[in-house]
């Protein structure tokens, strides 16, 4: 099976005298149909490589492609989705001028904009509220607009930065329910979380990056497994955190 | 009532004493400066006459139809057009007609680069002058430059000169230089142009002889105070009095007015003291030859 | 072009759901009616002054919109983090830009329309007449002048780190350039090397928009800008802005977002 996501001895570093280096020759594919869990501490790389990914960031050596398409061309985001981690959005447009705005960058044709926009606002439960500007919005409904969007031109790939983080245990569970239906549609889904009981549940693949390098890659269950552990005791092992010792 | 009410009444008391007992105070401060409650002269202070010079300029602009030079074109004179077409000013008689001067001071010249020549195209390059009743676009600004400085005399004297002539206004000329007075109760300028008001357009010599009068008077006070000597104003006040009486036939009281206009030429203006005298002979022979008319001094 | 035009249009919904354009032509009109509620010497045919006074706040109205606006694109996308799922679809960054250039640039026209309409109305009541071709001029003009402000902004917006600075700098370079940029060459002449050469260099590298001010024109009615000229000014500031938007393109192309 292709990658549809191929990254190849990835490097990204900040600039100055003595380069930070935020990742180091991360070699990574992600395959059609599969949900894919980004792992690792804080300050690991993740955000970085999506970063690049989506094109924020240059790479300083390395590649990676969506679809075959370098990702420094625009149209290696034309099947994609992506939900950040914070999400911001046109604070004076309503959800459903936002989602319009979207789709039109989408070249999705004039005729199916409406439907489509209906059927994500269903979906994340907003249509209720879709008139109001979005600075009325709540933060739950802010990160649903954000799903929305993310979604708008039926993405064959969703890129989600933390897709849970701030929300309350049903909106978890609503997030976890999407992800499993657009697996369930043939989808691919990429993302990051800190969630290793979510990633446990729903996830395919995992790797696992520390200091910019990967020090693990591979079913969900192969690690699991072969470390005789869960994932989150995997976890700490591969970044070599030792718990204190219980007094 | 609650212990802050008591606080506050106790704060206003003490505010309301020490109102009473600091406003004479501020009253004995401001004791012999000049007062206004004017909004503009309050909150600009001196910067107020700056402001009233840009507008009196401004009014020379509009004169112009906006074809001007700016403080960077060689060749700007000092002397304001509208006032030299109200024969006001060094420039209004130098044996050159105002139109004559004009054209010797087009400030444009030939361009100096592609940008000049064509940058031509966006503004005024011709040198015209307000006519045909739109004279009036400019009061406005000499309107605020008066009321920012009541103490510009030209104003007054350069808008009445434009009421009164092209615009065929005379009333508000009148008006309008009465204002003037009012702020400047010592200016013979605007005697002698209220003089012209009356002497020209409401045909009332003995109302024009008593301004004239009083503006002679007034100059001559001014001299004594300051030490300066006011030709122009003085030539002219003398010129149209000896006109006003020889047009009444007091030829005498005409020959008096040369004769005080000779004597205050200075030296450098001997072509025109033998003119004068020369006419002066003439109206000494008309008053001799006429019958005797009593003289109005 | 789809993408420009949709960013573009975002642009002009936030300029009419902001509060600024809506006091700024509440305080001009509020202004000029004032001053047309003054009759000088009981003369209500008098125009002139009145047409000057609202030319001068249309003038600076246009200009605090246009600076103020395009200052605070690119770095209120970068604070708000709207730039990123923006980014994140099939849209290039010179897209992005051009974007936003359009869409300021056609807010602030759509604002022109309004402030010169209010003008033709203002200065009708006294005057009787309408002189069309003289307000659809200046307007045009205008409007090309503010477009190479856009650009010059949407610049800044990029190589400064705050739009508060951004927004001094290009209102004071526009100033300066409109009161002093025709007069450059004229100054650089009195002056010794290598003054002389600096300004007569910079006499010829700066955009002349003090060509776009026609308002004396208007308030006089002197005579129409031949229209070939106004078509080569408008080329011209095409052009400028053009340049200016190419050099922010360079700039934003390279720029690390996170």
């Amino acid at each position: 099976m292709d990658a549809i996501l191929q990254i190849d001895g990835l490097r990204v570093e900040y600039g100055g005298p003595r380069p930070k280096v935020a990742v180091a020759g991360l070699n990574l594919s992600v395959r059609a149909g599969e949900v894919f869990g980004f792992l690792g501490p804080n300050g690991a790389g993740k955000t970085t490589t999506m970063n690049v990914l989506l094109g924020f960031v240059n790479a300083t050596g390395g590649s990676a492609r969506l679809f075959g398409v370098d990702v420094r061309q625009p149209i290696a985001r034309q099947r994609i989705g992506y939900l950040p981690e914070l999400t911001y959005y046109y604070k004076f447009l309503t959800a459903e001028e936002l989602l319009y705005f979207y789709a039109r960058i989408f070249k999705i044709p004039r005729s199916e904009r409406q439907s489509r926009i209906d059927a994500v606002l269903k979906l994340v439960e907003l249509d209720h509220a879709r008139n109001r500007q979005i600075k009325t919005y709540s933060k739950g409904m802010q990160q649903r607009v954000g799903l929305a969007q993310a979604l708008i031109n039926n993405p064959d790939l969703l890129i989600l930065d933390e897709p849970t983080s701030g929300l309350d245990p049903i909106g978890r569970m609503k997030v976890r329910e999407i992800i499993l239906r657009l697996k369930h549609e043939g989808k691919t889904v990429f993302f990051s979380s800190h969630e290793l009981g979510e990633v446990e549940t729903v996830c395919d693949r995992v790797a696992i990056l520390h200091n910019g390098e990967l020090k693990a890659e591979g079913r969900v269950d192969d690690l699991t497994r072969e470390h005789q552990a869960s994932l989150e005791q995997v976890f700490l092992k591969i970044i070599g955190y030792q718990p204190a010792p219980a007094a | 009532m609650p212990a802050p009410g008591y606080i506050l009444v106790l704060l206003l008391t003490v505010i309301f004493t020490l109102a009473t007992w600091l406003q004479p105070l501020a009253v004995a401060w401001t004791k012999g400066r000049a007062q206004s409650n004017n909004l503009l002269a309050v909150t600009l202070g001196d910067a107020r006459r700056l402001f009233a010079n840009h507008f009196f300029i401004k009014a020379d602009v509009y004169f112009h139809s906006g074809y001007y030079p700016s403080i960077f074109d060689q060749g700007r004179t000092n002397q304001l057009h509208i006032a030299e077409q109200a024969g006001q000013g060094p420039g209004a008689h130098q044996g050159k007609t105002p139109e004559e001067e004009e054209k010797e001071e087009d400030f444009l010249g030939p361009p100096r680069d592609w940008i000049d020549k064509f940058g031509r195209n966006f503004y005024l390059t011709e040198h015209t002058h307000l006519s045909g009743g739109h004279e009036d676009e400019m009061l406005p600004w000499l309107k605020i430059a008066a009321e920012l400085d009541p103490q510009k005399v030209e104003v007054y004297t350069v808008a009445s000169y434009w009421l009164r002539g092209k615009l065929n206004r005379p009333d508000a000329a009148r008006d309008f230089l009465r204002e003037g007075l009012r702020a400047n109760p010592n200016s013979y300028e605007i005697l002698l142009e209220l003089g012209r008001v009356y002497a020209e357009n409401y045909h009332d010599p003995d109302r024009a002889r008593n301004l004239w009068q009083l503006a002679e008077r007034k100059l001559k006070a001014h001299e004594r105070a300051t030490g300066e000597v006011d030709i122009i104003n003085e030539r002219q006040i003398l010129l149209y009095r000896a006109q006003l009486e020889e047009a009444q036939g007091n030829y005498q009281a005409a020959a008096d007015a040369i004769e005080r206009l000779c004597l205050v030429l200075p030296g450098t203006h001997a072509v025109e003291r033998e003119e004068l005298e020369k006419r002066r002979a003439e109206l000494l022979q008309k008053a001799n030859s006429s019958p005797a008319t009593p003289a109005k001094p | 072009m789809n993408n420009i035009f949709a960013i573009g249009s975002i642009t002009i919904k936030e300029l009419y759901r902001r509060k600024d354009f809506y006091v700024l032509f509440v305080l001009s009109a509020l202004i000029t009616l004032m001053a047309g509620s003054a009759h000088f010497f009981h003369d209500d045919k008098i125009v002139r002054y009145l047409k000057e006074l609202c030319l001068l706040l249309i003038w600076i109205a246009a200009l605090v919109i246009a600076i103020t606006t395009a200052a605070r694109q690119l770095p209120a996308e970068r604070e708000q983090r709207t730039i990123f799922p923006l980014l994140a679809k099939p849209v290039s960054r010179a897209q992005v830009l051009l974007g936003k250039f359009l869409g300021c640039w056609l807010a602030v026209g759509l604002a022109l329309v309004m402030f010169y309409a209010f003008l033709g109305v203002v200065s009708a009541s006294r005057e009787h007449a309408w002189p069309l071709e003289y307000y659809i001029q200046a307007l045009w003009l205008q409007w090309m002048m503010l477009a190479v402000v856009i650009a010059l902004a949407l610049l800044g917006s990029i190589v400064f780190a705050a739009p508060s600075s951004n927004g001094t700098i290009c209102l004071v370079t526009v100033v300066g350039i409109l009161l002093l940029g025709g007069h450059l060459h004229e100054v650089a002449l009195e002056r010794p090397e290598p003054m002389q050469s600096f300004l007569s260099t910079l006499y010829f590298l700066i955009p002349h928009l003090e060509w776009f001010d026609v308002r004396d024109l208007v308030v006089h009615e002197s005579g129409l800008v031949a229209w070939w000229a106004v078509g080569a000014a408008s080329v011209y500031a095409m052009v400028y802005a053009g340049f200016l938007l190419f050099a922010a393109w360079v700039l934003f192309r390279r720029k690390a977002l996170n």
